[in-house]
C-alpha cells in the first residue's frame, strides 16, 4: 500500500513547547506519530528545526518544519510503498541534503519515519514491535527492564547534586508488569520519605517526573534511594542506575570536574574540583557501597580517555553507557567500539532522525557485544513508539522517566499491553518471549 | 447495527503512577470486529457525595490502590449483561449497569468499572454512526458544538502544595483569543513567562510541578499569587485578553468557627480564621482588583448560605465542584438556592456518560454555565475534550500546558478545531452561556 499524502500539525509536548504531529494517509487509513524533543541537544546530533519567531512560543514554533512535511516531503514520498522503510528514510535524507538534517529538520523527518512504520505494521497486520523486529532482523523479542528516573540533580534541579539522574532498575522482577509495580511502589515510598524529610514542596516533580529534594551529594541521594527500596521490601531486586551527565560539571578553565558546580556563591567548595582520576575513584567507591547497575555519561562527552579507563576497570561488572559521548551518531559509535570507550549505547530516535538509522545504530552496538538502552527525551508526548522499538529490537532496557506524568507512563503502559499480548500468544501457540531481567544488557 | 461482542479490562497506571482501569470494548457489525478503548480518571481528594472508586485495599500491592476487583466486576458482572446490546443504546446500557450495581453511589461494582465501559460504549456508538465522538455527543445530548475556553491551572496552593497559600488553584483563561489554537498558544506563553518569573525570584526548584502541571512557588498570600499571574500575563503581552480563575477548595480550610487562611501552618494561633461573610468580602475585593472571571468552591461544601450570598452579589462565574460533585440532587438544590451559577462537570464523580449529559443539561436549563473538568490522576484518554465540544459548554479545565496527560486533551482540541474549520465557534467571551 502506498502513501497518498502526509500532513503535519503543531501540538504541544509535555513541557508545553511546540512539536509536530505527523499523519500519513493511505487508502487503508491514517497513521500518526508525535515527535519527541530534547532540552539539551548536542552539536553531534540531528538538528531540530525551530521557527525562531520570538512573537510566537518564544521562537520554539515548528511551522517551518510543518511546511517542510506538507510541501516538500509529502509530494516526494507520494506513491511510495509504506513497507519500504529504508527507501523512504533514504529519500528524506537525500531530499534534506545536509549531514545533520538541518534543512528539512530532523523533527520533520523523524515524525514521518515513525508514522510510516506504523502504517506498514498495520497493513502487514502485525503489531509495531513485530514489524520493527522484522526490519531489524531480530528474532529475540523481549520485554525491557524499565529504568525509572526518580531523583534529579545537575542541570535538571535546583539542589546541589552534580549528578543529573538517579534511576531505579528492577532487574529482579519476574516480568515487566511486576517491574512496573515495584517501581511505582518504591516511587511512592520515596515520595513519602522525601515529604517527611524535606517538606511537601520537595515532592513536586521535574520534566521527567523525578523529585529534586535538597540533597548535596550523590551518596546522600543513593542512601535515600536505598532507604526507599528497603522500605518497600525490594532490596536485592532493584538496582540503581546513575546518569551523571558529566559534561555539565566539566570545567574547561580548570580542566576539572566540579562536584559543587551548582553552588556559585562564596561557599563553593574548592575541594569539589576533581580530576578524572579522582572522579573515577568516586565511582569505584560508589559501586562498592551501593547496588549499581550502570553509569551513564560518567565523564564529559569529549573525555574519551577516562571513559575508556572506567570501562576497562569495571566494564565487565556493570554497564558504562554513552549518551552525550555518542549522540546515537554512527561515526562516534564506531570510534567508541574500536577504542573500547564504553560498553553500551543510549539510543534516542530523534538524535539520529530516522527509524532506519536508529535500527542501524542498535545493530552496531549489538554486533560489538554492547548493551543498548532505548531512551525517551525530556520533551515527550503520549506517543509510545519507543516502547515498541525497545521490544522489537530486543535491547532489554528502556529509560522513560519516573512512574509519573503520562508522557512517561504511556510508554510503560504500552509495554504492559505488549507483555499481555505476548503472554496470550505464548499460551496459545508457544511463541517465546521473555523479560530481560538479569540479562538486561546483553542482546 | 453494531453490537457488543466482549470486553477486556486491564490495570494500567495513571499520571500519578497509581492503578486505574482501562477497558477495550469489542463490537461486531456485519461480521467485522472493532475495538474501542477507554481509561478512567481518578481524583486525589474525593468527597462523600460522589460516586465510589473501587480500590482493592490490598496493601501488598500498589499500597492498596489496585483495581483488580473493579476489573473483575467488569469481566464477570458487566460483560455478560451487556453482550449483544447495541452500542447505540447508551442510555439503556448505562441504566443497566447502574441497576446491576444497585447502590446510590456505585459502591458495589465501582464507578471506575461502570464509567470505563460507559465511555467505551460511547466511542463505539460514534463509530457506528461514522461520526467523530464530539459530534455524536452533540447529537445524543441535543446540544450545539463549540470549542471551549481552556482554564489552565498554573499556580497551586492549598493541599496541593507545600507553600502557605490557602487557595488551591489559580488559573488563566484566554477568553480574548480568536480561536482555540490561539488560546492554547496564549496559555503556553503565559505559563512560560510565569515559569521564568518564578525561577528568577524563588530559584529552580520552585518550577518543579504538581500533579496537574502547576507551580507551587513559596509565596505567603493568595494576593501574591494573583500578582504573579498578573505580571506573567503582562509580560506575555496579553493583558485584557487572558483573565484569571480561582479554585479555592474552601472545604480544605474550613474550621469549626470559620475559614482558616493560615491552615497550612500547623498549630497556628487561629488569628487568620475569618467568617464566611468576611471571606465573601475578600473575594469581592479580589474581583474588584484583578481580572477574575471565575471562582470555584469559594466556600465549604455544606455552606450553602455563603454561596448564595456571594453569587447574588457578584457578576462573575461562581462554580460548584465540592458543593455539587456532579450529583443531580445537589445540583437541584444548588439551582433552587441560587448557590452558584456554574457546575464543574467531572464524569467520574457521577459515573456514566448518560448521567454526565443529564447533569450538564440540568445546569443549562437553569441558565448555568458548565465547566468540564479533568481529575488529578489522568491518562492519555481524551474523552473530556470531545465531551466539552459536543455539549458546547464552552469551558474546560484540564491542568497546565505541561505533562502530557493534560496536554493530550488540549492537543485533541487542536485536532477538533482543525476538523471543524470555519465552524469552530470558539466560546471566548461567551464561555458562560451555552
Amino acid at each position: 500500500m502506498s502513501i497518498e499524502s502526509i500532513k503535519a500539525r503543531e501540538i504541544l509536548d509535555s513541557r508545553g513547547n511546540p512539536t509536530l504531529e505527523v499523519e500519513v494517509w493511505t487508502s487503508e487509513g491514517m497513521f500518526s506519530a508525535k515527535v519527541p524533543s530534547g532540552a539539551s541537544t548536542g552539536i553531534h546530533e540531528a538538528f531540530e528545526l525551530r521557527d525562531g519567531d520570538k512573537s510566537r512560543y518564544f521562537g520554539y514554533g515548528v511551522l517551518n518544519a510543518i511546511v517542510n512535511v506538507n510541501n516538500l516531503i509529502s509530494p516526494t514520498l507520494k506513491g511510495m510503498r509504506v513497507d519500504n522503510q529504508k527507501a523512504i528514510d533514504d529519500k528524506m535524507i537525500e531530499l534534506d541534503g545536509t549531514k545533520n538534517k538541518s534543512k528539512l529538520g530532523s523533527n520533520a523527518i523523524v515524525g514521518v519515519s515513525m508514522a510510516v512504520a506504523r502504517a506498514a505494521a498495520s497493513i502487514k497486520g502485525v503489531p509495531l514491535y513485530r514489524y520493527i523486529s522484522q526490519l531489524a532482523g531480530n528474532s529475540n523479542i523481549r520485554l525491557p527492564v524499565p529504568c525509572f528516573n526518580v531523583i534529579n540533580g545537575g542541570k535538571h534541579a535546583g539542589n546541589r547534586l552534580p549528578f543529573q539522574e538517579f534511576m531505579l532498575v528492577p532487574i529482579g522482577a519476574p516480568k515487566f508488569k511486576e517491574a512496573l509495580r515495584y517501581g511505582s511502589e518504591v516511587y511512592h515510598s520515596l515520595k513519602e520519605i522525601i515529604k517527611e524529610r524535606y517538606g511537601l514542596d520537595a515532592t513536586n516533580v521535574g520534566d521527567e517526573g523525578g523529585f529534586a529534594p535538597n540533597l548535596t551529594s550523590p551518596e546522600e541521594a543513593l542512601t535515600l534511594l536505598v532507604d526507599a527500596i528497603n522500605h518497600s521490601g525490594y532490596q536485592d531486586v532493584i538496582k540503581i542506575g546513575i546518569d551523571s551527565a558529566a559534561s555539565e560539571f566539566w570545567n574547561p578553565k580548570t580542566s576539572k570536574y566540579d562536584m559543587d558546580f551548582k553552588n556559585i556563591g562564596s561557599s563553593h567548595l574548592k575541594s569539589s574540583l576533581n580530576s578524572g582520576e579522582q572522579l573515577m575513584s568516586r565511582y569505584l567507591e560508589i559501586l562498592k557501597k551501593y547496588p549499581i547497575a550502570f553509569f551513564e555519561d560518567p565523564f564529559g562527552e569529549d573525555d574519551w580517555e577516562n571513559h575508556g579507563k572506567i570501562t576497562a576497570a569495571i566494564g565487565n561488572k556493570i554497564q558504562i553507557i554513552g549518551d552525550d559521548l555518542l549522540c546515537t551518531n554512527p561515526e562516534r559509535i564506531k570510534k567508541a567500539i574500536s577504542e573500547k570507550t564504553v560498553n553500551s549505547l543510549l539510543l534516542k530516535i530523534n538524535q539520529i532522525g530516522t527509524l532506519t538509522e536508529t535500527i542501524e545504530a542498535a545493530k552496531l552496538a549489538k554486533e560489538a557485544g554492547w548493551g543498548c538502552l532505548v531512551s525517551h527525551r525530556s520533551g515527550e508526548t503520549d506517543d509510545h513508539f519507543i516502547a515498541d522499538l525497545v521490544v522489537g529490537l530486543g535491547t532489554g532496557e528502556i529509560k522513560s522517566g519516573a512512574p509519573c506524568r503520562f508522557e512517561r507512563l504511556s510508554k510503560y503502559n504500552r509495554l504492559m499491553k505488549i507483555e499481555e499480548e505476548l503472554e496470550k500468544l505464548h499460551r496459545s501457540n508457544g511463541n517465546s518471549f521473555e523479560y530481560a531481567g538479569e540479562e538486561f544488557y546483553h542482546f | 447495527m453494531s453490537v457488543i461482542k466482549s470486553i477486556k479490562a486491564r490495570e494500567i497506571l495513571n499520571s500519578r503512577g497509581n492503578p486505574t482501569v482501562e477497558v477495550d470494548l469489542y463490537t461486531e457489525k456485519d461480521g467485522v470486529v472493532s475495538s474501542f478503548r477507554a481509561a478512567v480518571p481518578s481524583g486525589a481528594s474525593t468527597g462523600i457525595y460522589e460516586a465510589v472508586e473501587l480500590r482493592d485495599g490490598d496493601k501488598s500491592r500498589y499500597l492498596g490502590k489496585g483495581v483488580l476487583k473493579a476489573i473483575k466486576n467488569i469481566l464477570e458482572v458487566i460483560q455478560p449483561a451487556v453482550i449483544g446490546k447495541s452500542v447505540s443504546d447508551q442510555a439503556a446500557i448505562d441504566k443497566l449497569m447502574i441497576d446491576l450495581d444497585g447502590t446510590p453511589n456505585k459502591g458495589k461494582l465501582g464507578a471506575n468499572a461502570i464509567l470505563a465501559v460507559s465511555l467505551a460504549v460511547c466511542r463505539a456508538g460514534a463509530a457506528d454512526r461514522n461520526l467523530p465522538l464530539y459530534k455524536y455527543i452533540s447529537e445524543i445530548a441535543g446540544t450545539k458544538m463549540r470549542l471551549p475556553v481552556p482554564a489552565f491551572n498554573v499556580i497551586n496552593g492549598g493541599s496541593h502544595a507545600g507553600n502557605k497559600l490557602a487557595m488551591q488553584e489559580f488559573m488563566i483563561l484566554p477568553v480574548g483569543a480568536k480561536d482555540f489554537n490561539e488560546a492554547y498558544r496564549m496559555g503556553s506563553e503565559v505559563y512560560h513567562n510565569l515559569k521564568n518569573v518564578i525561577s528568577g525570584r524563588y530559584g529552580q526548584d520552585a518550577i518543579n510541578v504538581g500533579d496537574e502541571g502547576g507551580f507551587a512557588p513559596p509565596i505567603q498570600s493568595n494576593k501574591e499569587g494573583l500578582e504573579l499571574l498578573k505580571l506573567a500575563i503582562e509580560k506575555a503581552g496579553y493583558t485584557g485578553l487572558v483573565k484569571i480563575g480561582m479554585d479555592c477548595a474552601a472545604s480544605e480550610f474550613k474550621v469549626e468557627n470559620g475559614y482558616d487562611l493560615d491552615f497550612k501552618t500547623k498549630n497556628n494561633d487561629g488569628s487568620a480564621v475569618i467568617s464566611g461573610e468576611k471571606l465573601g468580602d475578600l473575594y469581592r475585593e479580589f474581583i474588584k482588583e484583578y481580572p477574575i472571571i471565575s471562582i470555584e468552591d469559594p466556600f465549604d461544601q455544606d455552606d450553602w448560605e455563603s454561596y448564595t450570598k456571594l453569587t447574588a452579589s457578584v457578576d462573575i462565574q461562581i462554580v460548584g465542584d465540592d458543593l455539587l460533585v456532579t450529583n443531580p440532587e445537589r445540583i437541584k438544590t444548588g439551582i433552587e438556592k441560587k448557590a452558584c451559577n456554574a457546575l464543574l462537570l467531572k464524569v467520574n464523580q457521577i459515573g456514566s456518560v448518560t448521567e454526565s449529559i443529564r447533569a450538564a443539561l440540568d445546569s443549562k436549563n437553569a441558565s448555568w454555565g458548565v465547566m468540564v473538568s479533568h481529575r488529578s490522576g489522568e491518562t492519555e484518554d481524551t474523552f473530556i475534550a470531545d465531551l466539552v465540544v459536543g455539549l458546547g459548554t464552552g469551558q474546560i479545565k484540564t491542568g497546565a500546558p505541561c505533562r502530557s496527560e493534560r496536554l493530550a486533551k488540549y492537543n485533541q482540541l487542536v485536532r477538533i478545531n482543525e476538523e471543524l474549520g470555519e465552524n469552530h465557534n470558539y466560546a471566548g467571551l461567551t464561555f458562560r452561556k451555552f
